[in-house]
């Protein structure tokens, strides 16, 4: 039988270099997409306390929603709560780097914006932010798409991406879904 | 009715040579079909990764 082992161990071999090509194919694409795309997954480590989020400095609920800051970056603030979103409208505007923060006052949350990459967790404790620049308007949906109790299916929001010449936030920076500008 | 061109059973090898011989053929021949379906099952997985890479993740844009 040695001149069998020999053909199937060539064959192993090769099917190691198929495999090993298909690895480098794949690795090389998500490179690609984290280098020259600016892919990759949120991981901002940013700590907050739960229990005080209504008297910190960023999350009361005046601040809360779409602000352009007065260096020209746009920041969404929302907290997921059991089972809204607060706001559970954002006005953002498209083809413009944007900043979403997120954060929890009871249980863990996730949320995915249909459509787009945005996707993560939202834990009690800390601020989970995304930066991501949307391409296409439209109301897009945004569900918490983490278990989070009998309500979670209820729990959605939605992402208004309006055309760049459309986003006109007021004197103070702020934006909400409910304005007529 | 076409006879079968293979023995009917082992005892009808005139020696262990020879069944011995044929054995191999068969497994030499083996390793040809499990190759191809190997070859099926994992061009379509790669084909189906790239295209969901390409096609439906690189266009949502950027994300960090």
């Amino acid at each position: 039988m040695a001149i069998n082992e020999e053909a199937i161990l060539k064959s192993e071999l090769r099917w190691a270099m198929v495999v090993g090509g298909i690895v480098a194919v794949i690795l090389i694409a998500i490179l690609y997409a984290a280098l020259a795309m600016h892919i990759n997954p949120p991981s901002n480590r940013e700590y907050v306390d739960p229990k005080t989020l209504h008297l910190s400095a960023e999350f009361t609920e005046a601040n809360l929603g779409t602000r352009v800051d007065p260096n020209g970056q746009i920041v969404a603030r929302v907290i997921a709560t059991q089972f809204e979103f607060v706001p559970n409208c954002i006005v953002l505007p498209a083809e413009r780097d944007v900043t979403l923060r997120f954060t929890s006052p009871d249980v863990i949350h996730g949320i995915l914006i249909s459509g787009t990459n945005v996707n993560t967790m939202i834990v009690p404790g800390y601020v989970a932010q995304v930066h991501s620049r949307f391409t296409k308007t439209g109301d897009l949906l945004m569900p918490c798409h983490e278990f989070c109790g009998l309500g979670h299916s209820q729990m959605l929001a939605t992402v208004r991406v309006v055309p760049a010449e459309a986003f006109r936030p007021g004197p103070d920076g702020r934006i909400a879904c409910g304005d007529r500008r | 009715m076409v006879e079968p061109s293979y023995p009917e059973s082992a005892h009808d090898y005139s020696s262990d040579a020879e069944e011995f011989e044929r054995l191999e053929d068969s497994l030499g021949e083996a390793p040809r079909g499990a190759l191809v379906v190997s070859a099926i099952a994992v061009g379509l997985l790669l084909v189906g990764w790239l295209g969901l890479y390409f096609l439906v993740f690189l266009p949502r844009g950027s994300v960090g």
